[in-house]
């Protein structure tokens, strides 16, 4: 157990170090706070022009649905980009994950520090993104957000986001899986995943919008639910019962951690089998 | 005697530059898995755009300006990971000092670069945009191709020019680089408004975007390839455009000496895990 905890804690400390250390702190909050702060106004002036071409009026309560979906989906982004990343820097960039694996800390642990290092990110660009969305569209362009901030479910909140974050920590796994078999993938496969789950995963519409075979599609997805829930906890109103919306959270969780750490294992052995764990590649 | 030689040299930098090309058209189709992914990937992101105007219930123009403001995205990414960053890979690499020690000019390199990625990009773009407006049932309005034509050239060769310019600054750069690139992708694809018509942002956004040449190329394609308009109404973006192509290539020229002469100072042209 010892093992396991320093390994974890090791891992989030080399993560934290290959993340931020080319950049002093106020450099390094600026750049995780105007990507997704970015990507936040994107969507926010889809909003405002959308609706004003339409010749309708802002609806304050789509606002605050997308806003919180937009702002949560940076979890997911960053998740995926982490844990797709670190297998080709380790083994082809940086070429010490024969040295990882020999250590004797297991890499699925190692793994698990570097993408609660992602989650660490994630947290500090949510806070950003969040203080600065509502300060530019509500202070400055007059949005308003329709969240009451002492009336949030904290306790809902935090159990929704430990689920939630276990999930797309699985779902990171299968991609760690992926990218140790094969070569030079890890850009496209974040893309896809983070391309995928943003579609279908009601982040900024509906999903009832969805063709039905897309609806389908949002229905098996974690994210769905994950954002339902997150909603129902700042703005206390959502389409189905919460508490089923949780139960499906838990059952796509058990059936993403069970396909997430089952690829996982299947890579880990091919792997080894096939002398992947040094490959190279032009590095 | 003089111009004998100043032709071997342009003959000599022509042939870099095609052999760049090659590599570059040959390494970017090569992986069945790349080109599908490049296609498929900016489809995801802008059906999600589209869909939320759709909940809005916007006007269509709206879906085709989403459509052409992800299609010329793929030009941006690639000028972005595929010019501006290209130096930090080949070092990286350890291709960097083979180029810097032939006798060819650097520019010649990064023409070559830029062919190339025009070439792949194109393909992918084309490819977007066709599975947009099939998908997505948009109607196109073309009055006046050439003028369309003419302002597609001219957004590309600016947005290569700025390329150039940023290969030369990221030349310095160690892991910088991954995320300058990174923070270069939102930030731009807002400002020049990819998503929505820049003519109906706020003015202080607008003058900052107009720092970029994506958004005078946006707005003329969009207005003459949905709206049907023509060269009387975009020359003012084809002038801008014009104005960023002789203002940057020279730039870019510039700094990409400097730079050179920089990183031989200070030793960090071959120096790599910065």
């Amino acid at each position: 157990m010892n093992t396991v905890l320093r390994t974890v804690k090791q891992a989030i400390w080399v993560g934290w170090k290959v993340e931020t250390n080319w950049a002093d702190p106020f450099v390094f909050s600026i750049y995780y706070l105007i990507r997704p702060l970015a990507g936040l106004l994107i969507v926010g002036f889809i909003f405002i022009i959308g609706s004003t071409a339409s010749g309708g009026q802002l609806s304050p309560e789509y606002f605050a649905f997308m806003f919180i979906g937009n702002s949560f989906f940076i979890y997911v982004s960053q998740i995926m980009m982490t844990m797709s990343m670190l297998i080709h820097d380790d083994r082809a960039h940086y070429e010490v994950m024969k040295h990882i694996y020999l250590a004797p800390g297991s890499l699925a642990w190692y793994i698990l520090g570097r993408a609660l290092n992602g989650v660490m990110n994630a947290t500090v660009s949510l806070l950003l993104t969040l203080g600065f969305g509502v300060a530019v569209f509500q202070g400055l362009m007059n949005v308003q957000i329709p969240i009451n901030w002492s009336g949030i479910d904290f306790g809902l909140l935090l159990l929704n986001l430990v689920l939630g974050i276990v999930c797309f920590i699985a779902m990171g796994y299968v991609l760690c899986g992926i990218n140790i078999m094969t070569s030079k993938v890890q850009f496209m496969l974040t893309e896809y995943v983070s391309g995928i789950l943003y579609l279908f995963g009601g982040v900024v519409f509906l999903p009832e919008i969805l063709p039905q075979w897309g609806q389908t599609i949002s229905s098996a997805l974690p994210i769905t639910y994950f954002l339902r829930i997150m909603r129902y906890a700042f703005l206390h109103q959502s389409p189905s019962v919460v508490e089923m919306d949780l139960l499906y959270l838990v059952l796509t969780m058990i059936a993403t951690i069970i396909v997430g750490f089952g690829v996982f294992r299947i890579a880990m052995y091919k792997a080894r089998r096939d002398g992947l764990i040094d490959k190279k590649e032009e590095y | 005697m003089q111009v004998q030689r100043v032709r071997e040299q342009l003959i000599h930098n022509l042939r870099a530059a095609y052999a760049r090309l090659w590599v570059r058209v040959k390494g970017g189709n090569r992986e069945p898995q790349w080109l599908i992914a490049e296609m498929i990937i900016p489809i995801l992101t802008l059906s999600a755009y589209i869909y939320m105007y759709k909940t809005l219930e916007a006007p269509p123009e709206f879906t085709g300006f989403v459509i052409i403001g992800g299609t010329m995205i793929a030009f941006w990414s690639n000028v972005l990971w595929n010019m501006s960053a290209q130096f930090y890979w080949e070092k990286e690499t350890g291709n960097l000092e083979i180029y810097f020690v032939t006798p060819i000019s650097r520019m010649a390199i990064l023409l070559g670069m830029a062919l190339g990625g025009i070439v792949n990009t194109t393909l992918r773009a084309t490819a977007i945009m066709v599975a947009g407006i099939l998908v997505f049932q948009v109607p196109l309005v073309i009055n006046e191709p050439f003028t369309a034509l003419l302002m597609f050239f001219l957004t590309i060769t600016a947005l290569y020019a700025l390329g150039m310019l940023f290969a030369s600054l990221f030349l310095m750069y160690g892991r910088e680089a991954w995320h300058t690139a990174n923070l270069l992708q939102e930030p731009v694809h807002f400002l020049s408004g990819s998503y929505f018509p820049k003519s109906l942002m706020p003015d202080m956004v607008q003058l900052v975007a107009s720092l970029i040449p994506l958004t005078f190329g946006l707005d003329g394609i969009r207005q003459i390839v949905i709206l049907g308009k023509g060269f009387s109404d975009v020359w003012i973006d084809l002038v801008a455009l014009t104005v960023f192509i002789i203002i940057l290539l020279p730039l870019a020229k510039f700094a990409l000496d400097y730079m050179e002469n920089l990183g031989k100072k200070e030793g960090r042209l071959t120096l790599r895990w910065q």
